[in-house]
């Protein structure tokens, strides 16, 4: 009549079968809903896009191609980069985008850090760069983790809250705008988990000796949790698949950590004016914990502030005899290097607080030589006062 | 004698108890269980020791299948499930089929006993890494080792010298669904870790706790006896995380009590899984359309006063199909349906006369 | 009256604190954040604040939750900033958002001005002035030595070659130093609009007067020269 008083099967052996509705209300059907009474526009994900699998097992749309590239403040202003790379991919994977300058900031960073705006303002701004994308005839593509969770914020309070819409429309009417809403809030990780295969086919680099660890971003997984991609194949589809599954496909090897869900510490106002916490956070919690337990040669994230607290939280510790020093760069970053991309002419190296030279010598990438090649279009550009590097003289 | 039988659709205690209450009345009794056995979840899952009176649990099963087993009132139907049903109380057509086929019988009442199942915890939504780390385990796990008569770290065989459990893993949750609170859990969590206490001395043993649920004897019988006799410790604070560093898997929450987080490494951390209606529940409302409540258990009418009538005439439901139930609920509720189904085939049949 | 013998602001009018209670409480997502809690501490388990500062979203939860009128005005003036808004505690079984609660509890505090609002942003309102005038939050010429010693010397690098480096940058549109990326100047004018229209530039009056008088300044010129006039935007917000 009884089985077996055995121990328990091993992890391996146990598998994880998502059984029952989603918990969760699908935002999708409630946008459809408001389009019908016509309270508003939603703008549908363009063909050709994939499908993949979200939290609770419900599928997400995400486009290839035309994009309407949503900028991120930090990754502009200080990691150029991340958003040049991000572009440089879509070029040599031949996916048509757009790259406005009819683009405000979310301006989630200043709200989360100081709070002086309110509900109204954050919805008209989210709602005004949609707009601005459909009137452009391309889908938003969001660069940055804190403007992708904010505008899932921004989303649910429009579907639940008819006065603020009521708000938003009065808003719009005043700029002469449509009231636009995306079928989906796609974050451009997103994008490069569905084209991993396609950046792992044109990869140059070996990446088989590399180890990375990888920092899921706050706003990506927790807040409001249903858009993230989960993967049954990794973790079991118990964590978050993003960037993991990046790594993966190009043959490096993600190392676990024990302090992987933690925050990184950016705190949006603590990283500008408090900064004692983000880079005491950062280097106790994350670096120090991923250099004793994993010791990767680079840390990998999918969002600005992510990148910026990870970063530039080395330096000063390390004057303290703290375990630093792993370089940290994003999803994109490590993709485009893999295929070839020049480290200081697309991935812009040189804006990164940790020495990148290491990691470089481990790619199989001759740092000295491509130093004196982006020298040598600097000093071109210096002699010549309103010349611009193209994307030509960054392949060349 | 009456025609009619009593279908009792589950022969786990509650089915038993209704089983052996409805031929001590005198009626006809079919007793259906899908598995090949009877006993239901105790003997299914292999549980050690009853909560709270630490009785061995096959031995207590085997009692009251005995008693059912032993009166040739009752027609024992195993490997067999219901898979329709026509009509309304007291001629109910059900449609049983089993391996050799199917088999229409005619019932006057029906008792559902189908129970529960327990909480996956993969859908919960703290990150507990049951199916990453080899040391997270169930209550279920738990309740197989005791039976067997040792408790082993599962990644190296090893006696474990720091354990804990995590109590509402899947329950009192609005993000999950699951809102309420299952109600045994504490009970034998607490049960599990006197009895873990007891093989390993030298284990420590934690409980990670929201509120410690002990109702009515289980207060001093279990609750203070942990505390007091067996040094079992209560942490007031839940986990949020279960990560792993080297071998170990550590677990994160806040110690409540002092205010501040806390890190720590076990050797086994064990999740309290609660309770969710199973999916023969599911399958039994839908086959005799009994409506079920808001939180997706069999509806009883009458609340308080009434804990085993459904909504359909002649249909009633015990034990965990109309909501977390521990064994005395379930022992009561299936004897309290016991009395009604059978008066339910009286009442119709002084009617008729 | 406090039920606490050493609560701080005892001498701030009670009325004074429950009216900013009640402000908080009015906001239109309150019945999304706060809920009910039963002390389980999932987010201060997840919480980076709690690690560093005495800080915990519990607190802010029952407090919150009991209604307790002069505690909360002691989180409003006090450990309020201290919250990193990752929304880690969104964790929380009953669906509460203390992180949330925090941002409601920032607009309610900068909203009246409060002396502690005023001087946890202090250091900070260059980069209110920056975002709101141009649309980007962080420029490339703010990554000075100064302003950021702890960085590293990758910032002095950038400085002094700030020129040359943001023009050796393949995307066109990131080929500025003031700002992030160049924004049009007709987005620029539909973000004044915008800020004018939520009342979000009266709201800066009462953090930093300096600042305001300049950004107001900003935003009338460009409004003016595009045949708009700065007061004819009211604020929608209000009813």
């Amino acid at each position: 009549m009884s089985v077996t008083t055995a121990p328990p099967p091993k992890a391996s052996m146990r598998e994880f079968i998502r059984k029952g509705k989603p918990p969760t209300e699908d935002y999708r059907e409630l946008l459809f809903e408001l389009e019908a009474k016509g309270e508003l526009e939603v703008q549908r994900v363009p063909e050709p896009y994939v499908k993949v699998e979200t939290k609770y097992g419900r599928k997400k749309k995400i486009p290839l191609e035309q994009t309407w590239h949503h900028k991120s403040c930090g990754q502009c202003g200080h990691i150029p980069g991340y958003s040049t790379a991000i572009f440089w991919l879509n070029r040599k994977l031949g996916y048509e985008y757009h790259d406005p300058r009819d683009q405000t900031s979310c301006t989630a960073w200043n709200y989360y850090a100081s709070s002086t705006s309110n509900s109204g303002a954050q919805a008209a701004v989210a709602v005004r760069n949609f707009a601005q994308a459909k009137l452009d005839g391309f889908f938003p593509m969001i660069h940055c983790g804190t403007s992708y969770g904010h505008y899932k914020e921004v989303r649910e309070e429009i579907l639940h809250h008819p006065k603020l819409r009521d708000q938003v429309r009065k808003i719009m009417d005043r700029l002469k705008m449509p009231f636009v809403f995306p079928e989906e809030i796609v974050h451009y990780s997103e994008w490069v988990h569905v084209v991993r295969k396609e950046i792992a086919e044109k990869q140059v680099l070996d990446f088989s000796g590399i180890t990375a660890t990888v920092h899921p971003a706050c706003h990506y997984h927790k807040l409001v949790v249903e858009d993230a991609i989960y993967d049954r194949e990794l973790y079991d589809g118990q964590r978050t698949a993003i960037v993991t599954a990046l790594v993966e496909a190009l043959d490096a090897k993600a190392a676990d950590y024990s302090t992987w869900h933690d925050c990184c510490g950016f705190g949006f106002r603590h990283i500008l004016v408090s900064r004692d916490f983000s880079r005491s956070f950062a280097t106790v919690r994350k670096i120090e914990r991923m250099k004793e337990e994993a010791d990767p040669d680079v840390t990998l994230t999918h969002d600005t502030g992510c990148v910026t607290t990870l970063d530039k939280s080395q330096f000063s510790t390390q004057a303290h005899g703290r375990n630093v020093g792993i370089p940290v760069m994003s999803d994109a970053q490590f993709a485009a290097l893999a295929m070839g991309a020049h480290p200081y002419k697309v991935c812009q190296l040189h804006w990164h607080g940790v020495d990148m030279k290491p990691l470089m010598e481990k790619m199989g990438i001759d740092h000295e030589k491509a130093w004196q090649e982006f020298e040598e279009v600097a000093s071109r550009l210096k002699d010549n006062g309103t010349e611009f590097m193209t994307w030509e003289d960054a392949d060349a | 004698m009456p025609n009619l039988p009593v279908l009792v659709i589950g022969g786990g205690p509650a089915g038993l108890e209704a089983a052996r209450g409805i031929v001590d009345l005198g009626y006809n009794c079919i007793l259906v269980d899908k598995a090949d056995f009877l006993g239901g979840n105790p003997i299914f899952a292999d549980y050690s020791a009853i909560t709270p009176d630490m009785r061995n649990a096959e031995e207590a099963m085997d009692e009251m299948i005995a008693k059912v087993m032993v009166n040739p009132l009752v027609d024992i139907r195993l490997n067999t499930t219901v898979a329709a049903s026509e009509g309304d109380a007291p001629h109910i057509n059900v449609t049983l089929k089993n391996g050799k086929g199917e088999e229409t019988v005619d019932v006057g009442s029906v008792v559902v006993a189908t129970g529960f199942q327990h909480f996956d915890p993969g859908k919960e939504t703290q990150m507990y890494g049951y199916y990453e780390f080899d040391d997270v385990i169930t209550l279920v796990d738990v309740e197989r080792m005791l039976k067997g008569g040792n408790f082993i770290q599962p990644s190296t065989g090893e006696k474990p010298k720091q354990v804990c459990f995590i109590q509402c893993v899947g329950s009192r949750d609005r993000q999950i669904g699951n809102f309420w609170c299952s109600k045994v859990c504490c009970g034998v969590a607490t049960k599990e870790a006197i009895e873990i206490r007891h093989l390993l001395p030298d284990c420590r043993v934690f409980v990670f706790y929201i509120d410690m649920r002990m109702y009515g004897f289980w207060e001093d019988e279990l609750y203070w006896k942990a505390q007091e006799e067996y040094k079992v410790n209560f942490i007031r604070g839940i986990v949020t995380e279960i990560t792993k560093r080297g071998d170990t898997v550590v677990v994160k929450g806040e110690d409540t009590t002092m205010g501040r987080p806390m890190e720590i490494p076990m050797d086994v951390v064990i999740l309290s899984i609660g309770i969710e209606p199973s999916e023969g529940t599911k399958e039994m409302a839908k086959i005799f359309h009994i409506p079920l409540e808001s939180h997706g258990f069999i509806e009883t009418i009458g609340g308080a006063l009434n804990t085993v009538e459904t909504k359909v005439s002649g249909i009633f439901a015990v034990g965990a199909t109309t909501g977390p139930a521990d064994l005395e609920d379930s022992i009561s509720t299936g004897g309290s349906a016991a009395m009604k189904a059978c008066a339910f085939i009286r009442k119709a049949e002084l009617q008729t006369v | 009256m406090s039920i606490y013998k050493d609560a701080k602001y005892q001498d701030v009018p009670y009325e004074e604190k429950q009216k900013l209670f009640q402000e908080v409480k009015d906001d239109m997502r309150w019945d999304s954040v706060m809920y009910g809690c039963y002390e389980c501490g999932i987010c201060v388990a997840a919480c980076p604040s709690a690690r560093f500062y005495d800080f915990s979203p519990r607190v802010f939860a029952q407090v919150m939750g009991r209604e307790d009128i002069d505690t909360f005005y002691e989180l409003l003036n006090d450990s309020v900033w201290d919250c990193s808004q990752c929304f880690s505690c969104t964790r929380c079984p009953r669906q509460n958002n203390p992180g949330a609660i925090i941002t409601i509890m920032r607009e309610v505090a900068v909203n009246h001005g409060l002396s502690s609002a005023k001087k946890a942003l202090q250091a900070y309102s260059r980069i209110i002035y920056k975002i709101m005038s141009t649309g980007t939050q962080v420029a490339p010429d703010m990554l000075q030595p100064d302003f950021f010693p702890d960085w590293g010397p990758d910032v002095k690098n950038v400085s002094e070659n700030l020129d040359v480096w943001r023009r050796a940058i393949p995307p066109e549109t990131m080929h500025t130093t003031e700002l992030a990326w160049d924004v049009s100047e007709k987005t620029r004018l539909e973000l004044y609009m915008i800020w004018k229209l939520t009342g979000n530039l009266e709201m800066i009056e009462n953090i930093d007067e300096g600042i305001f008088m300049i950004l107001e300044e900003v935003m009338e010129e460009l409004l003016e020269e595009h045949g708009y006039d700065i007061d004819d935007f009211e604020n929608v917000l209000e009813d």
